[in-house]
């Protein structure tokens, strides 16, 4: 009884969040990969997958970092702003891979926000890209 | 002989009396500080502005966003839109004195001059709420045009001004709360700022800001860098946080030209300036601090970190 409570009071504190105005969303996540940071960088700047729906904003050789707009999308998010950087690891053979995500949900008027357009839904769908998009990453620049 | 005695003395006493008052001025004069409002963290992140520290974290509201800063009263107000309200807090204690409940999400903060009332937007129901500074509470409101965003005052005129952010305009209403203009702006106008004849709006979506004179209404676009968000003039410069491209733009107003970018932190969002201590300070969303510039030279002091996705939309500067 006393965990259905706290599930319940945990329910209700998190939808009085996504209950709130347009704020923008953030999704952050890295993944260390084995291979040197200079040689993902270089991978990273034409990761083909990128070319297909983004648009490039810019590139940082010195930091190592990209920067891209999503021009068109299909998921439950809109105005979807992103950068990608390269860290050191911690060897010289290994990288940190960090990628945050700015973002708006669809609905932007007054509540009741309709379900499927709230922020936590804009922001389960940015994950389920950032996510595995790393980890192809990974593998991508493991195998090379 | 006793008259060289009796002038010593008199030294002396002076000479302690005026330390004691320079000690007990002291005792109640706090430094200048920067207020941030970390929306991801749901805490106000305070710095001081004499040693570029963070000297105390404040728990508010849930999100908060806008703040405005009194600085003859010591107060700044803080809009949490998580939980529609506004907490109230003492800059010489640095303690919530009051939270006010709104029953809607306040998104940007401004004061009238004499600070006795705080004006913020409210972005659902399309109204401006006016709070008295004095009874802490809302005395009225009034409706305004779709998606009220920035909001500013101008002192010159006694206007208050309000972006649309989804009607691409800009309003302004005086004292009576009349609208006596609506113009139109770039696509998507967020910040807005006003000092003497003029009105700024930063355009988000066609990377511009647009220039708007409170004397014959005329208007002027200005290119900047990608996706705009705030701005603010300094003597002939005008500077805007350009969110997409991690920089400001520099902007002389003489030939209304971009004339140069300066690298700030991921996302910048907000600016603010301390004239007497020469300082220029950013809020950057994306990499949760704030970056600390000259504002003679606009060269990099420091960046010091805050918290989660730091904001602070509105004047956020303690004199």
């Amino acid at each position: 009884m006393r965990k259905f409570i706290l599930a319940l009071t945990t329910l209700l504190f998190s939808m009085s969040i996504f209950a709130h105005g347009p704020t923008p969303q953030k999704v952050q996540e890295s993944i260390t990969v084995n291979v040197a940071p200079a040689r993902a960088w270089l991978t990273i700047k034409d990761f083909s997958d990128f070319k297909k729906i983004m648009k490039t904003r810019s590139f940082d050789d010195e930091i190592m970092k990209i920067k891209y707009e999503m021009l068109k999308t299909d998921g439950p998010f809109s105005d979807y702003n992103a950068y990608i950087i390269v860290k050191k690891g911690a060897n010289d053979n290994e990288s940190v891979i960090q990628w945050t995500a700015r973002f708006y949900r669809t609905y932007k008027l007054n509540p009741p926000i309709p379900e499927g357009q709230d922020d936590a839904t804009a922001v389960a769908a940015v994950k389920k890209i950032v996510k595995p998009g790393l980890a192809r990453l990974k593998k991508a620049l493991e195998s090379k | 002989m006793i008259n060289q005695n009796k002038k010593f003395i008199l030294i002396i006493l002076t000479t302690i009396f005026l330390s004691l008052i320079y000690l007990y001025s002291n005792y109640y004069k706090v430094n200048p500080k920067a207020y941030i409002t970390n929306q991801g963290d749901d805490n106000v992140s305070v710095v001081d502005l004499v040693s570029l520290k963070v000297i105390q974290t404040i728990k508010v509201g849930i999100a908060p966003l806008g703040i405005t800063i009194l600085n003859k009263k010591n107060l700044a107000f803080i809009g949490n839109v998580g939980t529609d309200d506004i907490s109230v807090i003492d800059t010489r204690t640095d303690q919530i004195i009051k939270t006010i409940k709104l029953n809607t999400a306040p998104l940007s903060l401004t004061s009238s001059p004499d600070e006795s009332k705080v004006y913020i937007t409210d972005w659902f129901k399309n109204n401006v709420l006016v709070i008295s500074v004095e009874e802490m509470k809302v005395i009225d409101s009034f409706k305004v045009g779709k998606t009220p965003s920035g909001i500013a005052f101008n002192k010159e005129y006694n206007y208050l001004i309000v972006t649309n952010r989804d009607s691409n305009s800009i309003e302004i209403y005086n004292k009576n709360k009349k609208l006596i203009k609506k113009l139109a702006t770039g696509k998507h106008p967020f910040g807005v700022y006003t000092k003497g004849k003029y009105a700024y709006t930063a355009n988000v979506y066609d990377d511009t800001v647009s220039v708007i004179s409170l004397e014959d209404w005329s208007t002027k676009v200005i290119k900047v860098g990608a996706h705009p968000y705030n701005i603010l003039t300094h003597q002939n410069l005008g500077l805007v946080t350009n969110t997409v491209d991690d920089s400001l733009s520099v902007i002389d107003l003489k030939i209304d030209k971009e004339i140069k970018q300066i690298k700030t932190g991921e996302t910048p969002e907000n600016l603010d300036i301390h004239q007497k201590l020469n300082l220029l300070v950013v809020t950057n969303w994306g990499s949760d601090s704030i970056s600390v510039y000259s504002l003679k030279n606009l060269t990099l002091i420091k960046e010091i970190k805050t918290g989660a996705q730091s904001r602070s939309f509105g004047d956020f500067i303690l004199h």
